[in-house]
């Protein structure tokens, strides 16, 4: 079964008068366990995919199925139990909040989504250890590098078992060494839990690591395919 | 996997509390001003309280009894033909029942008196001592001579300001005069016994007292009285028994608690409540702008972080619920130094302050020299009930316009 | 427009919201402001008014121990002739003599004691209101004759009514007997409660045959058009009265209680306005302390450009001063045409109705919009503001242009 798809998605918008297309009859089939990454320059519509896929924005028109249910006609507050419960975010900056410490971010989702205090506390602190942060749990988003505040915002997209990441340019403000070291712990995440990973970027080093390679131009996939060799 | 509804409030309520603090110099200076709001807000209901009850006990003072029997006629004409008899075996019962702690029937009419250089209108009253002491009269008023020992006594005691502008002295004797049922003049000698002194000079020149059983014989009048006044010493529950005495009293009589006795005090009883919410929400409006302008400068400077939390999943009226959680926070914080600031400077106060700079002033308004602030729970919790409930209020435009961020464009801001 | 004032405008209006709500905060203070100083003027205006127009008037000649002790024999000689001379050297013609003292009226049915007047009925409607307020009947005509006009209340208690009689006993001025047998010829209603309970006057050469006084009167009232015309007016009056056995007394001698009513109402209310007025300034000292620390970046730019930091706290201050000045005009102008709506029409508060009637006023009550209540107010609003952005403009002294351009 494929852990989303999409069908004949339109979105467009209107930028200082001009429409844009923002997404072009998009249709695109992406499996469990899956490791793909949306290239493209900017503007050529990724992020806009990633947030339609993700249940952040709505589409014009056309399908979008998360696990086989239809979600694009989905009302906000249930979109945000959609993304609560079935999607983990990552974002290129500003991934944490500034008045919560590492732990407490990671625990955020679970406590919204009402998980007991010890067993947060006991999850949270196993995916610390995981994404190798385990002597940062009580620091506070000003007092870690970006690299590890990258770390933490992986560790909270994961931390309740979502079928689907959704990372947008997650390198983009890190230096080479931090990069590498993000996406090998993202290879690693997919392949022991088997998480689907979807990356937007247009960082080569990232692009290095993807199984399929999806690439758009002006709203339209123009170029889909695996790449051999690679995982 | 669990899906669960409702939200664990700690976690709002952490965000919350850290937010308030990130700007701090902005949040001190707000819960300064909220703190001095509600000082105020409290302050003022304390004084109108005190300027309030200090009118009513000196109302109640000239002359006693929160309740008071008379004629159907008496209020509108108080003369001398318009008399009740003793209370009869119904309404005694009654008298003698709590909460009413004393009661007194006093002859009641104007008069004139005279001494050998001055000629001034008063009322006389005819009382009985014991009753008239029971129902607040005090013997230490007394400040020459003695207060009169019996209804049969036939000496006169007048006040202070009497005597003077009557150029007259204690053992002198003065003449009375007034009219009897029958309008013929009926007068006689009298020797004054005591003086007294009152809180207002009008009392002064007004009241005469004299022995009630005197005073009948003079008018012929036999046991008949003008009033029955009754007390339980506290004017603030009346409303709770003045009519079971009505009851009692019967229809015949026209029985009336000190708020239609007195008009004037009635009205500013009835509307004090009102005048200090006024006041109340004056203030907090004054405050309002403040507090809406505080929060949405902290919502404004945190729209990427509201994004997140929505992309994250956290439902539109969670991030309200935290604006306004946060709001409370800043609110209550206030409230609790607020009233502890006016319980520590309104509690000294208590004991009085002295205005006598604008005295004869107040005495216009029935008031004495000194005026006593009253701290009551109940104001504190009406001010306390009036920021917390026009707080929320004003606090949720920011806090909605929080909610409605839409995820992408608030993450997309930098 | 220099650049500083066009920055600051610019600036400002940068968080517009937030720009309106501080001024929105000083519009609330300064309508209120005005409204209720003028207000207050308003209700002392007609406290003063009622007061001293009803029947205490502005000025009244006394012997000199009558004020503190009212008492028969302390009485001025001559008293009409003083007046008709006053009346003539001073060029003040609202100037009327006026007898008092106790008596006991007797109708059929009942008696009271009561003060009774004795005034000039050709005079008194020139000091006094209480002419003009006969409900029934007529006011004295003659000043011989036995007639008598009394308030309303009175008349009832007194089971009176127009052409029955009425029987005054009292003393006269050297202790005799007085008595005397009056016509009840108006009946006079003010409304005023207290005074319709006690008002009785009788024409004044009456009073003085009844009560022996002679050609002794106790006061010489002068009702003045304005109060600013007192001060002057009892300068004139003490060198021409020239006997040392009288006084003359001002309103505020006259009545000391009035003044002092007026200040303890005036002093709580500014109170209560100094408490609107710093939380108008803490409102302020935010937004300008918040407008100062998220443009650190901004200043450290300015600063290394070449901006001195007394510059931008001048370019701190003109903001205050433009958001003072728009909460000021908008504020002044709203106050203003509230409190001038209601001093045309008149506010009428029923549920103080008693209160009003307690202070001798009717329940209908004039602002009054002058210069004074629209801008005494707000003017402290206003420094209030500009001392508020004090702190905020003194935290730009300590700015270091390379660490604030660093800021976030």
């Amino acid at each position: 079964m494929s852990a989303i798809s999409s069908k004949n998605l339109h979105k467009t918008f209107s930028q200082g008068g001009h429409i844009i297309k923002g997404l072009d009859d998009v249709s695109i089939d992406i499996e469990e366990g899956e490791f793909v990454c949306l290239s493209g320059p900017s503007g050529s519509g990724k992020t806009t995919l990633l947030n339609a896929l993700g249940g952040l924005d709505r589409p014009d028109s056309g399908e979008i199925l998360v696990g086989g249910k239809r979600v694009d006609q989905l009302g906000k507050a249930e979109l945000a139990d959609m993304r609560l419960h079935h999607i983990g975010f990552v974002f290129q900056a500003y991934n944490l909040i500034p008045v919560l410490t590492a732990q407490e971010n990671i625990e955020f989702v679970m406590q919204i989504q009402g998980v007991p205090a010890a067993a947060r506390a006991e999850k949270s602190r196993a995916i610390l250890k995981e994404v190798g942060l385990e002597d940062h749990e009580n620091r506070r988003p000003s007092q870690l590098s970006g690299g590890q505040q990258q770390r933490v915002a992986v560790a909270r997209a994961i931390v309740s078992n979502p079928t689907l990441v959704l990372a947008d340019e997650p390198t983009a403000n890190l230096d080479s060494l931090t990069a590498t070291q993000l996406m090998d712990l993202f290879v690693k995440l997919n392949r022991e839990r088997n998480i689907t990973f979807v990356i937007a970027t247009h960082d080569t080093r990232v692009m290095q690591y993807c199984r399929r390679l999806v690439r758009m131009e002006d709203g339209k996939i123009i170029f889909d395919e695996s790449q051999p060799g690679i995982g | 996997m669990r899906t669960n509804k409702s939200l664990s409030p700690s976690i709002l309520a952490t965000l919350a509390w850290r937010n308030l603090w990130r700007n701090y110099r902005r949040t001190l200076i707000m819960l300064m001003a909220i703190v001095l709001g509600v000082w105020a807000m409290i302050l003022f209901s304390s004084m109108m309280r005190g300027m309030l009850d200090e009118m009513v006990r000196e109302g109640l003072r000239v002359l006693p009894g929160e309740v008071q029997i008379h004629h159907p006629e008496y209020r509108d004409d108080p003369s001398v033909a318009n008399l009740i008899g003793e209370p009869d075996a119904q309404l005694l019962s009654v008298l003698n029942t709590a909460p009413i702690e004393a009661w007194t029937a006093r002859i009641k009419v104007p008069g004139m008196i005279s001494s050998e250089r001055d000629t001034r209108g008063v009322l006389l009253l005819g009382i009985e001592p014991d009753g008239e002491i029971a129902l607040g009269f005090k013997l230490a008023d007394v400040i020459e001579g003695r207060f009169l020992e019996s209804a049969a006594d036939k000496g006169i005691v007048i006040g202070r300001k009497l005597a003077d502008r009557l150029d007259t002295e204690l053992g002198k004797r003065v003449v009375i005069m007034t009219q009897d049922p029958d309008n013929e003049v009926a007068d006689r000698g009298m020797r004054i016994v005591g003086i007294y002194r009152a809180r207002l000079e009008a009392t002064e020149q007004l009241n005469a007292y004299v022995g009630r059983e005197t005073l009948q014989k003079m008018l012929g009048v036999g046991n008949s009285v003008s009033e029955i006044a009754i007390t339980a010493n506290n004017y603030q529950t009346v409303k709770n028994w003045w009519q079971t005495v009505a009851d009692a009293a019967g229809d015949e009589q026209d029985t009336q608690p000190w708020m239609v006795l007195d008009g004037y005090l009635g009205t500013m009883a009835s509307v004090q409540g009102t005048i200090n919410l006024i006041i109340m929400v004056v203030i907090f409006i004054a405050l309002s702008f403040g507090l809406v302008n505080t929060l949405v400068m902290a919502v404004f400077e945190r729209v990427r972080e509201i994004g997140l939390m929505m992309a994250l999943g956290m439902r539109p009226q969670w991030i309200m619920l935290q604006v306004l959680l946060e709001s409370l926070m800043l609110l209550g914080l206030g409230l609790i130094l607020g009233n502890v600031l006016a319980v520590f400077t309104i509690l000294p106060l208590q004991s009085g302050i002295g205005i006598s700079v604008v005295g004869e002033g107040l005495e216009m308004y029935g008031m004495g020299t000194t005026l006593y602030p009253k701290l009551a729970l109940q104001d504190m919790l009406l001010s306390t009930a009036v920021v917390l409930l026009l707080g929320l209020a004003a606090s949720l435009i920011p806090a909605w316009r929080a909610s409605r961020y839409n995820p992408i464009e608030a993450l997309a801001k930098t | 427009m220099s650049v500083t004032t066009r920055l600051a405008w610019r600036n400002l209006w940068r968080h517009g919201r937030r720009t309106w709500l501080t001024v929105g905060a000083m519009i609330f203070c300064n309508a209120l402001l005005v409204f209720m100083i003028a207000f207050q003027f308003g209700t002392y205006g007609l406290m003063i008014d009622s007061s001293l127009s009803v029947l205490t008037g502005h000025i009244q000649i006394q012997q000199k121990d009558y004020q503190a002790e009212s008492r028969m024999r302390y009485s001025i000689p001559a008293g009409v002739d003083l007046a008709a001379r006053l009346r003539e050297q001073s060029g003040i013609q609202h100037i009327a003599a006026r007898t008092t003292a106790f008596a006991l009226a007797s109708s059929e049915e009942r008696s009271f004691g009561i003060q009774v007047y004795g005034v000039d009925p050709e005079r008194e409607p020139d000091v006094s209101t209480i002419p003009g307020l006969i409900k029934t009947g007529r006011y004295l005509l003659d000043q011989d004759a036995a007639e008598i006009v009394i308030g309303s209340v009175l008349a009832r208690n007194l089971k009176l009514t127009v052409g029955d009689e009425l029987t005054l006993l009292g003393s006269g001025r050297d202790g005799s007997f007085a008595a005397g047998i009056v016509t009840v010829v108006g009946i006079l209603e003010s409304g005023l409660s207290e005074l319709d309970r006690s008002i009785a006057q009788i024409p004044l050469a009456y009073f003085q045959s009844v009560f022996s006084m002679g050609d002794h009167v106790h006061s010489i009232v002068v009702h003045l058009d304005a109060l600013g015309a007192v001060a002057p007016v009892k300068q004139r009056l003490v060198g021409l009265v020239q006997q040392p056995e009288l006084v003359v007394l001002d309103w505020d001698e006259l009545q000391p209680g009035l003044r002092q009513a007026i200040q303890a109402d005036m002093f709580s209310a500014f109170v209560m306005y100094a408490v609107l007025i710093v939380l108008v300034a803490f409102s302020v000292l935010n937004t300008q302390l918040m407008s100062v620390l998220e443009r650190t970046r901004e200043f450290g730019v300015m600063m290394a450009l070449g901006f001195s930091p007394g510059g931008l706290a001048r370019l701190v201050f003109l903001e205050t001063a433009v958001m003072s000045l728009l909460g000021l005009t908008i504020g002044c102008l709203l106050g203003a045409s509230i409190a001038y709506y209601f001093q045309v029409f008149g506010l009428h508060i029923p549920a103080l109705k008693e209160a009003m009637d307690q202070y001798n006023l009717p329940a209908e009550i004039y602002p009054q919009v002058n210069l004074i209540s629209v801008f005494v107010g707000p003017g402290v609003v206003f420094l209030g503001s500009m001392l508020a952005a004090v702190y905020p403009a003194l935290r730009l002294h300590t700015l270091e242009p390379v660490a604030a351009m660093r800021a976030v």
